[in-house]
């Protein structure tokens, strides 16, 4: 890997691979040497090297389904197109990116932070005091490199949800996995403010899969807001983020995640959650800039009295494709499930949603609600939610509309003099903001601010 | 004139409403239009404000000077109209305050820190308390509260002609005279008023003297008179007035 001089530090280089001409042993000798860098640069303990290994020999004979990605191996040597310099302080960020930092109020991030994990709270950066104090508690919040190596417990969570011969992609994040949190709440701790996480992932060709653990232990509670301000400083085209969130009996986790990628990458976020007794998961996912193709079908089981909810917001715009799934297992007495989505589709799009609950024990609840706002003749909605019960007295149930914005409506809002484009956009936010009920403020204002620029490019 | 129908014409999915419909309305003028049910009224207040759903196919709509029949709805809200509807929509997810700051700021160009302090004491005066103004647009009000946001909106807008449809109906009587007192007061800033009615009790508190009422019928103004005509209404019901003045024929 080559890196810039410092005075070329606002550019970036483009690594020429020549991509048509890669077969199986050249994939092999790419991950493998991924892999060894890995290692060294992490200092793994051999428990993971064996598993990035493992993965790889999976990567080779696991099934491989997608609509986008025909072949996987085209994307392995293009982890690294071009890439930013390394950045060592705030300055040195892209401008975009300082852009982005400075709208949401968090440009003040101390430099010590900028070369690994930043934490912000609610409303003020988290400094390290903040961490350390709840480190005393029983909050660890570390990168997914330092907890493989600093907790033995990681070796029992990592992996545990998913399964490298599953899917080619599963396989190849697994083999080349980096970057990512560790999240561990003690029992019984409840942090009162939202943890906002985002990562610098700068000069690493395999920077596109980072890993997250959430082991919230019984009784715990945490709200943790990923992505958003995530500056991705290695121009790649393939994301492959995974996440295992281990939910302790009588656990309340939120976690809101907000996509906004740019619109060369494709990503395939791997998200499962196991969900304890009288457990609560609220997961929320707002794609505002999905990228050129999101996939996702996370997958959640949930024991007696638990509950479980994805709030899935989608901003379909140009030709990008996303398909988000969602499979909720009602595993044990009283357990229960919502997945509710709401997409906005605008210019080209394909959107999909294909929600479903299984109801595997008695008294179990489950509803799929699926609401589309359509703004153009071109942009497609497709919407498939399955319920399947196996037992006599589960409430299943599911709603869907799919639909333009009402004339009526919109006359209305124009009868005051708002243009055609101020009142669509106000529909739109309108449409969308009870799922955002979860999300603090300052980030809801951001949503709402690429909602418009997304609504007025669209017209 | 601060309107001028000509000879207006309307169709709605190809069917006429309106014919031959001639009213003026000058400035600082308040009319009344009422009529039974069917007679276009309601088509009239939603052609007036260029609803696309409503085709002119002949005769013209003048509003300031300006032939208004191509116009779109947003333009002729920025000339000064403003139609209080009789079904106003709801619009869900949107906080009243953040629409009105919208409004406020975009059609009226007041900063949004003074838009802040502009409504919620305007919202006071038609019995929107701070909790209503975050509840969404519409969604869940009663009647009385539909009518009482209407007249919100006229009142930070402060409009030039204000079109009133059925301002009265499916309101509770509390409601009913706060809004007649409402329109009286924008009446005496200067807003010309076209109200459009059933019944006459919402006249409570408007100055019988400065009304000029007209009788809608099959789509066109078959009389026209002063507040005497409100009455005769009321008494004698739309059927036996129109027998009288041959209106049938």
């Amino acid at each position: 890997m080559r890196r810039l001089k410092r005075k070329d530090s606002r550019k970036y280089l483009r690594s020429v691979v020549a991509m048509s001409e890669l077969t199986v042993q050249d994939a092999r000798s790419i991950i493998e040497e991924q892999i060894e860098t890995l290692k060294k640069r992490n200092k793994e303990p051999e428990w993971m090297t064996k598993l990035r290994y493992k993965a790889m020999d999976a990567f080779f004979e696991a099934p491989h389904n997608d609509p986008i990605i025909k072949d996987p191996l085209d994307y392995i040597a293009k982890a690294e197109e071009e890439m930013y310099p390394e950045v060592k302080s705030l300055d040195e960020l892209p401008p975009e990116m300082l852009a982005l930092l400075d709208r949401l109020g968090i440009a003040d991030v101390e430099k010590k932070y900028i070369a690994g994990l930043a934490v912000q709270s609610d409303t003020s950066i988290v400094l390290n005091d903040f961490l350390k104090e709840w480190r005393k508690k029983g909050l660890i919040v570390e990168s997914m490199e330092d907890a493989v190596r600093n907790h033995p417990i990681v070796k029992d969570l990592f992996l545990k949800q998913f399964n490298p011969y599953e899917s080619k992609l599963a396989a190849y994040h697994t083999a080349v996995w980096n970057g990512g949190i560790f999240l561990h709440v003690a029992q019984g701790l409840k942090v009162p403010m939202p943890l906002h996480l985002f990562f610098l992932i700068q000069n690493s060709a395999m920077a596109q899969a980072p890993h997250i653990i959430i082991h919230a232990e019984p009784n715990s509670e945490i709200h943790l807001i990923e992505g958003c301000t995530s500056p991705v400083l290695v121009r790649h085209s393939l994301h492959l983020d995974m996440t295992e969130a281990y939910i302790g009996d009588g656990a309340n986790v939120k976690l809101s995640v907000l996509q906004n990628w740019p619109e060369y990458v494709h990503t395939r976020p791997m998200t499962r959650a196991r969900i304890g007794k009288n457990a609560e998961f609220i997961n929320t996912t707002v794609g505002l800039g999905t990228g050129k193709s999101n996939i996702a079908n996370p997958k959640y089981w949930v024991d007696e009295g638990g509950y479980v909810e994805l709030n899935g917001i989608i901003l379909g715009q140009k030709d990008f494709y996303v398909d988000l799934g969602g499979e909720m297992n009602l595993d044990a007495l009283g357990a229960r499930g919502l997945n509710a989505s709401k997409s906005v589709i605008m210019d080209k799009s394909s959107v999909i949603t294909r929600g479903l609950i299984r109801a595997n024990a008695p008294k179990t609840k489950g509803h799929i609600s699926c609401d589309a706002l359509i703004l153009n003749p071109e942009a497609r909605m497709e919407t498939y939610p399955g319920l399947i019960s196996q037992v006599d007295d589960a409430e299943l149930s599911h709603e869907a509309a799919i639909g333009k914005i009402r004339e009526e409506e919109l006359f209305y809002l124009m009868s005051r003099g708002l243009k055609e484009e101020e009142a669509t956009q106000l529909i739109v936010k309108g449409f969308v903001n009870p799922l955002l009920k979860d999300i603090p403020v300052e980030f809801v204002v951001e949503i709402r601010k690429i909602i418009e620029m997304a609504v007025s490019g669209g017209m | 004139m601060m309107l001028q129908i000509k000879n207006l014409e309307v169709e709605v999915e190809n069917k006429k409403i309106i014919n031959s419909l001639n009213l003026s309305v000058g400035k600082g003028e308040f009319h009344v239009i009422m009529g039974p049910n069917g007679s276009g009224k309601s088509t009239l207040a939603l052609t007036l404000m260029g609803h696309p759903n409503y085709k002119i196919t002949n005769g013209k709509i003048e509003f300031d000077g300006k032939v208004i029949n191509d116009i779109p709805v947003d333009e002729r809200a920025r000339m000064g109209m403003f139609l209080a509807f009789q079904h106003p929509e709801d619009v869900e997810g949107v906080k009243i305050i953040d629409y009105l700051r919208l409004l406020l700021e975009k059609v009226k160009g007041i900063e949004p820190a003074k838009a802040l302090q502009i409504i919620p004491s305007k919202a006071k005066e038609v019995w929107f308390s701070a909790d209503m103004l975050s509840r969404y647009i519409n969604v869940g009000f009663s009647g009385g509260e539909r009518k009482r946001f209407e007249i919100l909106q006229a009142l930070l807008i402060k409009p030039k002609l204000l079109i009133l449809d059925e301002p009265d109906s499916g309101v509770d009587i509390d409601s009913l005279s706060l809004i007649s007192h409402k329109i009286r007061e924008l009446y005496e800033q200067g807003t010309s008023i076209l109200l459009i009615t059933h019944y006459g009790r919402i006249l409570e508190h408007i100055d019988p003297k400065i009304v000029r009422v007209h009788i809608m019928k099959d789509g066109h103004i078959v009389m026209s008179g002063k507040e005497e005509l409100v009455e005769k209404i009321e008494k004698e019901g739309f059927k036996k007035v129109f027998e009288e003045c041959g209106c049938n024929e």
